[in-house]
């Protein structure tokens, strides 16, 4: 791989990842981005819309992700997880452990035959195990790089992939690799992941088919979904004529762990009490809140259109209980309507459970790996608000996007540009 | 401009999921395009933006030896570049590519109309077949960028991007109106989530941008002009003290002009007691061991706080938007204040403590026993001012109550609102401006930090309504982009520019007067004169070309010939367009 002053590091391939990635590459440096999953777009890949501006989210996201891929001076590692960091600011030396994913990269061109002869069939975790997936198989249609990957787990060795394959890309012997990578400066971008909402067993989530959470729904109202983007219940379904929104589960609550607000499920709710009413003008939509935080710029207008052109409906309170019908799959809310102190049990037909986020799988491994603190919250620790706030402990290694606490994506994008900003100025010292 | 072989026509129809094949018959618009002129190639793909879809373009590209593609798919806003750079990686020249844009004018709109949707597509696809038989191939070009930036404003944002440039080795030119650096920040005596006053925050930064030998300062002064474009821009700042004008070369802008705090007259008996401050002159409020009553100099028992003054009011333009950081001020002032003060209520519509440690002083307010109490947003306090007494009541939603209060200090945290000349700054540069009066930056979700302006970045609360610490982010990542800009050294701009043809000019000026971007300038050098256009400054708007009345002005890429052509293919079938009969 290039030479070790000039080249950054990035861990993790999501947006504020691939952001960092570009403006460092913009500046003539090399870039390696290191990713877990079999392609880079992190969750803003799962995402349907985007609030505030209901944009597409795929459509938003795709020109960056071909940008990332196309750019000379990006190297992406997918399916790939930091091994070892030595070394410091301006010179570290990286272990990266690169898994096999049975694919020949340099093969493959993503014609996907493969997939169509391949007889076993798997939940999708890009659709939260709401779709199918084969077991070999690209996570979504813009996957990048557009290669496939073989899921050891549930393959069988069937080898009819192997001889389908015109290429010959596929090889079901092929072995984890070490790749080493020399870097000047290093980005933690590692994002974050959602709060297990079956945590709340009073809510539901888990006990009850039409009890779904927020990226669940994200894929059942997306067109390349497993509904094909039809608002449906997948127990039965019927098109869910009410519909409500349990908001800060899993969030602004120090007795599961997670005092901190998620600062993106205000927003991202209201966004899927819209596109509800998009695609059910019908429905009756309801928001149970405790605060409505739409802090960002446009978000408070759009709360706004929310109430006033769609007709969501929000109330005040925490949701004491979800409880189901016997028979047809219908929920009951209990609330205190904290505006009215009244005690009310709304009926819907679908519930969804709003989670926090919280800090990714893995997170103190690489923490200690690259030898940083971290919050109590179990984040990365963030050298100081207004003189480092994408700075850590290590003057050459620096965070951005959720990896150091919940962001939403303009904001992510924004530390993403900082942090590589400051990576440079390492660079570019190492290059004098 | 040079006419290409024979036009091979290759059209690419997307699904794009369900997003228009859900409405539109795309298999059948991708069968109608095969019978059209010069097609030689048609198909319809799930998503054309994907990487399968791109390398499908550059497949089919070698395979039918096309030399123009039209790609029906969405609107090019976003995937234009996309496509451009995939048939120019396939060797065809950027320009040669035309896309249809089937969801947003399509799809999308005509939802419950599948069948006339698709006729709607059918005629789109033809146009656009029509206008890539005769589009011209167009040269790629380059300008410089000078290796030096403008950065308007010297607050925190302003202070940070400069030093973050001037680290990497790049020339700062730091112009800020006021005679000393710091912004708001450096007044503050309280600053959250950090422990420090916003002078210790500010202090050290001046020190370093003083200090800094490739960042030049000029307090006390203004841009008066800016002109030139990306890389190349020309900029005059006037000393406000001396009147004296200098002019600068620059390549890259940032404008960190921040934001300046509402001084509610006309809310909440404001003005009407000195008793009753704003958040930010509380802030300013010199520190001492107790707070004292400005009107009588007393120690301050209770203390009140109205949050949402001046921000969050559907339909009063420019105070529609939160201001975002209130909240989490107002809870750290109060649970600060709490330790003194015997009484600290907070009147609040949601308490928005989203940021890292804004919870914790909200918890730690409230442990401290501050009182919050939630006012409905249809029926806002009511203060008033008796005997140089403070008296406030209001509705307590969560109890259903009525309350009254006599605070000794009644403090409104108001919105952060657009500086009174951010009308001015943004005509100097061009830029566009969202309903919370800030600067639209050049995509909300993706490029936050960039503008419509090519080379113009902003940053901090210039933006929108942001902390000090998000400000500083922000700053940062502008100086990614100015960087980005200038360590390349060269951008690539536009060839889709007017030109205007010296001949056929009458020197009538009606192209200078109209063109929004200030592009067009007399040749004086010959006589008689006539106009020019400085191509790295044209938008492409075609406004030029559409009012010069001697038609001496061409817009490339979008050519008479070529939008005739468009109109004549939806008007005609193709047998009258050849000359024969109606069908």
């Amino acid at each position: 791989m290039a030479k070790s002053i000039g080249n950054a590091l990035i861990v993790g391939g999501g947006v504020a990842g691939m952001q960092a990635a570009l403006d460092i590459a913009a500046q003539g440096f090399g870039v390696c981005i290191v990713e877990r999953s079999p392609s880079i777009g992190g969750r803003m890949a799962m995402i349907d819309k985007t609030f505030p501006t209901l944009d597409c989210s795929a459509c938003i996201l795709t020109p960056k992700l071909s940008e990332v891929l196309r750019h000379p001076n990006i190297t992406i590692l997918t399916n790939s997880e930091v091994g070892s960091v030595s070394g410091k600011a301006g010179d570290y030396k990286v272990r990266i452990l690169k898994k096999a994913r049975y694919v020949d990269e340099e093969k493959c061109s993503g014609c996907g035959d493969c997939a169509t002869e391949c007889p076993v069939e798997v939940p999708s975790e890009f659709d939260q195990g709401l779709g199918f997936r084969k077991a070999i198989y690209v996570p979504f249609p813009q996957a990048t790089p557009n290669v496939y990957t073989v899921d050891m787990d549930n393959c069988i060795m069937c080898n009819r992939c192997v001889k389908v394959c015109e290429r010959e890309a596929i090889d079901l012997e092929m072995v984890d690799e070490i790749v080493e990578f020399d870097a000047g400066a290093i980005i933690v971008a590692t994002g974050a992941q959602l709060f297990d909402v079956s945590a709340y067993p009073r809510l539901g989530y888990s006990l009850y088919d039409n009890v779904i959470n927020a990226m669940e729904f994200e894929r059942l109202v997306n067109a390349a979904g497993p509904t094909g983007g039809h608002l449906i219940r997948l127990s039965d379904g019927k098109v869910p004529m009410s519909i409500g929104f349990i908001q800060c589960v899993g969030a602004r609550d120090v007795q599961k762990g997670v005092p901190y607000c998620s600062r993106i499920c205000c927003m991202y709710s209201i966004k899927n009490a819209v596109m509800a009413m998009e695609h059910n003008p019908d429905a009756k939509v309801w928001v149970y809140y405790a605060d409505i935080r739409a802090f960002g710029k446009g978000f408070e207008e759009f709360y706004e259109m929310a109430k006033a052109r769609f007709g969501v409906r929000f109330l005040r309170g925490r949701v004491a209980e979800v409880m189901q019908g016997t028979h047809s799959g219908n929920l009951v809310v209990k609330v205190e309507d904290t505006e009215t102190s009244e005690i009310r049990l709304i009926e819907h037909e679908m519930v969804i459970v709003s989670p926090g986020m919280i800090p990714p799988e893995g997170m103190s491994k690489l923490a200690r790996k690259l030898g940083l603190p971290m919050t109590d919250d179990g984040y990365i620790k963030i050298e100081h608000s207004f003189f480092g706030p994408v700075a850590t402990k290590d003057p050459g290694v620096f965070v951005c996007g959720m990896a150091d606490g919940p962001k939403d994506i303009p904001d992510s994008v924004s530390a993403g540009s900082a942090a590589a900003m400051k990576a440079t100025i390492i660079l570019a010292k190492g290059e004098e | 401009m040079t006419q290409t072989d024979d036009p091979r026509i290759g059209v690419f129809v997307c699904h794009c999921g369900h997003n228009i094949a859900g409405v539109v018959d795309v298999e059948a618009v991708a069968k109608m395009a095969e019978s059209l002129p010069n097609v030689v190639f048609s198909c319809d793909e799930m998503f054309m933006c994907s990487d399968a879809g791109q390398q499908l373009i550059r497949d089919k590209i070698e395979e039918h030896n096309l030399n123009r593609v039209v790609v029906a798919s969405c609107s090019p806003r976003m995937h234009e570049p996309t496509f451009r750079r995939v048939v120019e990686e396939a060797g065809v020249n950027r320009y040669l590519f035309d896309q249809v844009n089937l969801r947003e004018h399509v799809s999308w709109c005509h939802t419950r109309q599948p069948e006339a949707a698709t006729e709607k597509a059918k005629d789109l696809v033809k146009m656009s077949v029509a206008r890539a038989r005769v589009l011209e191939d167009l040269p790629i070009k380059t300008v410089k960028v000078l290796a030096t930036t403008l950065v308007v404003g010297g607050g925190i944002a302003g202070l940070r991007a400069a030093l973050d440039i001037g680290d990497r080795g790049f020339d700062v030119l730091l112009v800020e109106k006021e005679s000393e650096l710091g912004g708001h920040v450096a007044k503050w005596t309280h600053l959250f989530p950090a422990d420090e006053s916003g002078a210790e925050v500010i202090k050290p930064l001046i020190k370093d941008v003083k200090a800094h030998k490739r960042i030049t300062t000029l307090t006390n002064s203004k841009v008066i002009e800016f002109d030139g474009y990306i890389g190349n821009f020309e900029v005059t700042v006037e000393n406000l003290k001396t009147e004296k004008k200098q002019k600068f070369d620059i390549g890259t802008v940032i404008v960190a002009t921040g934001f300046i705090p509402f001084r509610p007259y006309g809310y909440f008996a404001y003005g009407e007691s000195p008793d009753i401050v704003t958040l930010a002159e509380l802030q300013e409020l010199a520190p001492s061991d107790q707070l004292l009553k400005p009107s009588d100099g007393t120690p301050v028992k209770k203390i009140a706080f109205i949050g949402c003054v001046g921000s969050r009011e559907p339909g009063v333009k420019g105070h529609e938007h939160c201001s975002r950081h209130c909240c989490a001020a107002t809870a750290k002032a109060a649970a600060d204040l709490r330790e003194k003060i015997e009484e600290v209520l907070i009147l609040y519509q949601d308490i928005r403590t989203y940021g890292k440690g804004h919870e914790e002083f909200y918890r730690l307010a409230r442990r401290r026993h501050v009182i919050f109490s939630k006012f409905p947003r249809d029926a806002k306090p009511v203060v008033t001012v008796k005997n140089s007494e403070v008296h406030m009541s209001w509705r307590d939603v969560l109890a259903d109550r009525e309350l009254t209060f006599q605070p000794d200090l009644l403090v409104l945290a108001t919105a952060m609102i657009p500086p009174e000349d951010i009308a001015e700054t943004a005509k100097m540069f061009s830029l566009t401006r969202s309903g919370d009066g800030f600067f639209n930056p050049e995509h909300i979700k993706l490029a936050p930090l960039t503008t419509h302006t090519a080379g113009v970045m902003i940053a901090g609360a210039s933006q929108a309504a942001k902390n000090a610490s998000e400000s500083v982010i922000d700053a940062s990542g502008a100086a990614a982009k100015a960087v980005g800009l200038m360590a390349k050294g060269e951008v690539e701009i536009e060839s889709t520019v007017s030109h205007v043809l010296s001949e056929l000019c009458s020197s009538c000026h009606t192209c200078i007067t109209v063109c929004p971007y200030g592009a067009i300038n007399m040749d004086e050098t010959v006589d008689p004169p006539v106009a020019f256009v400085t191509e790295a400054k044209c938008r492409g708007c075609g406004t030029c070309a559409s009012a010069c009345p001697s038609s001496a002005i061409i817009m490339y890429h979008s050519t008479d010939n070529q939008i005739m052509t468009m109109v004549e293919a939806y008007l005609c079938s193709p047998a009258q367009l050849e000359g024969g009969e109606p069908q």
